[in-house]
């Protein structure tokens, strides 16, 4: 069996986001890393093929800074790495970027995916569901925890009353949020297995894609509107003002 | 803040990609395991038992060592493990240290087959821990005048005397001693069990305080035949060893200092006094300039060794050159650093003080600073200046 | 334009967000039809302003989630600009539903405009990305980002029964956890420093981090004093912390502290002292004594 766990490369959330020319200026980056939830991801995955055997497949799309990506998840476990590239890849949409990936998953011949619930740079959400939808596989979102379970697989996901655990066959993908296991630390002997695994680099036409054009056009991207300067308030009568500023205001509850 | 590494000179771009994978390895050790519990080991004046389990999971204890379950890593990689762990604390590096460079290291080149095979695994695991026993309570930068010694008792080694200041001696399973066998100075494995061997910790230090510094004491101390160090008789074993330990510390001081900056220079931006953040006033830009200067040299400096000692076009020398350099600018910035916090810099809130005190014992072991200004002195010279005996 | 807004339930009714869609909907120019899954709450939907028609689309599929089953039922009664809200479940349909229909997506939209233009924040709110789409599309609105809809309407409502086979069975429910959130991975934090006057006074802050998913923090001072767990303690030698919104309820300020929390999105601070540095650095800052404002800010909370 095939596990395919699909990959982003982001800033590092710590890292400082600066626009320059209407856009975010990748160079100003000072780090980058595995977008957050796709870390509990591959760890899950990761845990997942060694109770089960299979194989693990890195799948990442983007520009040839990512391929550092596929050298990390290689060093924790993952045996083979597809890099998705593609001259103007981060001028891409969310369904073009669907479209790749999911061409990706088939010819690797995975059946079940696993991925982060939304990428810590677009926020979206929509890679796992759209994924599955265009590869014709269940999907599950939110999820902290996969186990297989009688041929199939049981996904621990929110519920209204708490937690409930959703039983699923494959082809499926599962959208991590935070997970159960945090993404365990390579060690050297990994580190150097990773430095001879050979990275595939597959291109859109090898993939037998047409991606069409996109129906979205980026205008601009701008530093986020400045704080007002801190208010300050007299008085507890002043509470129910905060409360509603910060549902309002500043969004936050 | 997360902990940004000052790199001035983006030194670390010619790092091979494998070696800032281990980097990131082990920094993110450090800031996870590391640093959120250094002052509490400190207070406890503990080496933390997970610490030396988690270096033998990463694989790192004997870097550069290659075979008998070690990773064989390049030196600059070495460089580089030591330059992060110490970015913690110099009592971790020191373990890490004295681990691989004194312990491993004289089994793994002068060692017996069947002493690697018995040793090696089990210490790169970190499984085993090991000491190195070189100095005495009398015989410190002048080894080779050392009392221990050693007799061929026929079908046992009898070992008499005593060695101080000894990392790890307490919770080591075995110890590599240096003792004189009929004058000549050889190497011995002594085990944690051997009969005669006792090694009670010393307390009371204001330094490494997050690491154990033991007594070595052999009364009658009997070992087995097989436990001598057959390839390597003289000052040239224990000094083969301070090599690699020594070009390790100068990249470990690397680390202390840059975490040094790094402290000085948030502080210096968020504490406000006389209405402006202090980091906007002459004096402490001056103070931080220099730092980065001074550390930035550090970096080339232990970057360049690595690539001589890789290869192999290196001079004990050089090591000394690099060791003395950058302990000596980390402990003066960690000073600087110390003023920049003002007051706060005594707390162990901050790393600050932690640091200055842990370099003071670097500035002094593995040859002191004014033993490596010698060695330098008879490099130009071509006189020793050691004793008084020209 | 043509516009479908699909209706976001909570238990048995229609989610508050649902008017919200309608009112980004009406702004656009548009007399959206809201569809709404497993017909909960379709007359309540009817009689917000502005709705041209509402669809109540019932079937076994909607007792449990599966945003799969749920997008195949829900896709064929949409048409044009199709707006959800940017919940969990409102993204994954929406996107579900995007990909079926082979349109663009765009989640988690803050603001729109005639065009489409959209505003929305991206980087965790450290950029903002400005956008034009055209033609159909799938569009989910943040929570709280636009105006409700009135009410007074009264569209017609059609039912349309749907049966899709689901591939997610639920089996086991897990009851809430009563474990509170750790500090270094919660988005809310509300933390009590020696201004609180004793650790038994710390109940108070659980109580409002109950009522938002807060995580409980506490300042250096207290966690030595008081012995709270090292693992409260948010600051130089704590934790450093970047949530969505930081409460510091009697804490003063020391630098130490700021340190670790000063990088959060947005801060309030309670403190009865007006000097206290922690204003400095509050977004909104509230001069008064802790009993008073605790107890407000707990009873303002429960009323959102």
């Amino acid at each position: 069996m095939t596990i395919a766990v699909l990959l982003k490369q982001v800033p590092d959330t710590t890292a400082k986001i600066t626009v320059s020319n209407g856009r975010v200026d990748e160079n100003a980056v000072s780090k980058w890393s595995f977008s957050p939830y796709d870390e509990y991801a591959l760890e899950a995955a990761l845990q997942l093929k060694e109770s089960m055997g299979g194989e693990l497949v890195a799948i990442t799309a983007g520009p040839a800074r990512c391929e550092k990506l596929l050298r990390d998840a290689a060093a924790v476990g993952a045996d083979n790495l597809v890099h998705i590239s593609a001259e103007n890849i981060n001028d891409f949409d969310s369904t073009q970027m669907q479209k790749l990936l999911a061409a990706a998953v088939e010819k690797s011949g995975s059946s079940v995916v696993f991925c982060g619930k939304q990428a810590a740079d677009t926020n979206s959400g929509s890679t796992g569901p759209g994924v599955a939808e265009l590869i014709g596989a269940s999907c599950i979102t939110m999820v902290s925890e996969v186990i297989s379970d009688s041929g199939g697989y049981l996904a621990t996901r929110p519920s209204s009353s708490g937690h409930e655990k959703v039983a699923v066959s494959a082809p499926c993908v599962f959208a991590f949020d935070k997970g159960v296991v945090e993404m365990r630390r390579p060690n050297v002997r990994g580190i150097m297995m990773a430095k001879k695994k050979p990275i595939e680099t597959w291109s859109i036409e090898e993939l037998g894609l047409d991606l069409g054009t996109s129906g979205i056009s980026i205008d601009s991207h701008s530093p986020p509107a400045e704080k007002p300067p801190g208010q300050k308030f007299e008085g507890a009568d002043s509470v129910s003002t905060v409360v509603g500023k910060l549902r309002d205001e500043a969004n936050v509850i | 803040m997360p902990y940004e590494a000052l790199d001035f000179y983006d030194v670390d771009s010619l790092l091979t990609e494998e070696e800032r994978m281990v980097r990131d390895m082990v920094r993110d050790f450090v800031d996870q395991d590391v640093i959120p519990n250094i002052e509490h080991a400190c207070r406890e004046g503990v080496f933390p038992d997970e610490w030396r389990v988690t270096l033998g999971e990463m694989g790192v204890l004997g870097a550069p060592l290659e075979g008998y379950g070690c990773p064989g890593l390049s030196y600059t990689a070495y460089g580089v493990i030591c330059r992060e762990l110490e970015r913690g604390d110099s009592g971790l590096r020191s373990f890490a240290s004295v681990q691989g460079s004194l312990a491993m290291y004289p089994i793994w080149d002068f060692g017996s087959e069947e002493q690697k095979q018995n040793y090696l695994p089990k210490m790169a695991s970190g499984e085993w821990i090991g000491c190195f026993g070189l100095t005495e309570p009398d015989y410190g930068s002048n080894p080779g005048d050392m009392i221990t010694k050693a007799e061929d008792m026929g079908d046992h080694y009898l070992l008499n005397g005593a060695k101080m200041w000894i990392t790890n001696g307490t919770i080591a399973q075995l110890a590599v001693v240096w003792a004189k066998l009929d004058g000549v100075i050889r190497g011995f494995i002594v085990e944690k069990d051997d009969p005669g061997f006792s090694a009670p910790e010393m307390k009371g230090k204001h330094s490494l305080k997050a690491s154990v510094t033991s007594e070595l004491v052999f009364q009658d101390c009997k070992i087995p035949k097989d436990r001598i160090l057959p390839g390597v008789k003289g000052l040239r074993g224990p000094f083969s060893c301070l090599n690699n330990a020594r070009y390790g510390i100068s990249w470990g001081a690397v680390g202390a200092a840059q975490a040094c900056f790094d402290s000085a220079k948030e502080y210096s931006l968020s504490r406000i006094q006389f209405t402006h953040p202090i980091a906007s006033y002459q004096l402490v830009q001056n103070k931080l300039a220099w730092m980065l200067r001074e550390i930035t040299k550090a970096q080339l400096l232990a970057y360049h060794l690595g690539q001589k000692k890789d290869a192999g076009t290196w001079i004990p020398e050089h090591i000394s050159l690099a060791k003395m350099n950058n302990v000596d600018i980390a402990l003066e910035i960690a000073r600087e650093a110390r003023d920049i916090h003002g007051a706060n810099g005594i707390l162990d809130e901050y790393c600050i003080m932690r640091h200055m005190a842990n370099l003071e014992s670097v500035k002094t072991y593995e040859g002191t600073h004014d033993i490596h200004n010698l060695i330098i002195g008879r490099h130009i010279t071509g006189i020793q200046s050691f004793t008084r005996e020209l | 334009m043509q516009c479908t807004v699909i209706a976001e339930t909570v238990g048995d009714s229609l989610h508050p967000i649902t008017s919200q869609l309608i009112g980004a909907a009406s702004s656009l120019g548009a007399s959206p039809i809201v569809v709404v899954p497993g017909g909960i709450g379709s007359e309540e939907a009817a009689s917000i302003d502005g709705v041209s028609k509402v669809v109540s689309v019932v079937g076994d599929c909607f007792s449990t989630f599966d945003g799969g089953a749920w997008a195949t039922a829900l896709s064929p009664q949409c048409n044009g600009v199709i707006i959800t809200g940017a919940t969990s479940n409102g993204r994954e349909v929406a996107a579900r539903i995007a990909a079926k229909r082979g349109v663009p997506i765009i989640q988690d939209v803050t603001g729109l405009s005639d065009g489409i233009t959209i505003t929305r924040p991206i980087y965790s709110g450290k950029a903002v990305e400005t956008t034009t789409v055209s033609g159909d599309c799938v569009i989910t609105l943040r929570a709280n980002a636009f105006d409700s809809a009135g009410s007074g309407g009264s569209a017609a409502v059609n039912v349309v029964d749907q049966s899709v086979d689901v591939s997610i069975a639920v089996k086991e429910a897990i009851n809430k956890a009563t474990e509170r959130l750790d500090v270094s991975e919660a988005d809310i934090i509300i933390s009590g420093g020696r201004g609180i006057g004793q650790k038994e006074n710390f109940s108070h802050l659980e109580e409002v981090a109950d009522i938002i998913g807060a995580a409980v923090g506490a300042s250096r001072a207290v966690v030595d004093e008081w012995g709270m767990p090292h693992s409260m303690q948010v600051g130089q030698t704590g934790k450093t912390v970047t949530p969505s919104l930081y409460i510091a309820v009697g804490i003063s300020g020391a630098i130490q502290h700021l340190a670790g929390m000063r990088s959060s999105k947005y801060i309030v601070a309670i403190n009865k002292d007006p000097e206290a540095p922690i204003f400095g650095v509050a977004d909104y800052g509230i001069v008064a004594t802790w009993e008073d404002a605790v107890p407000a800010l707990k009873a303002a909370l429960s009323s959102l």
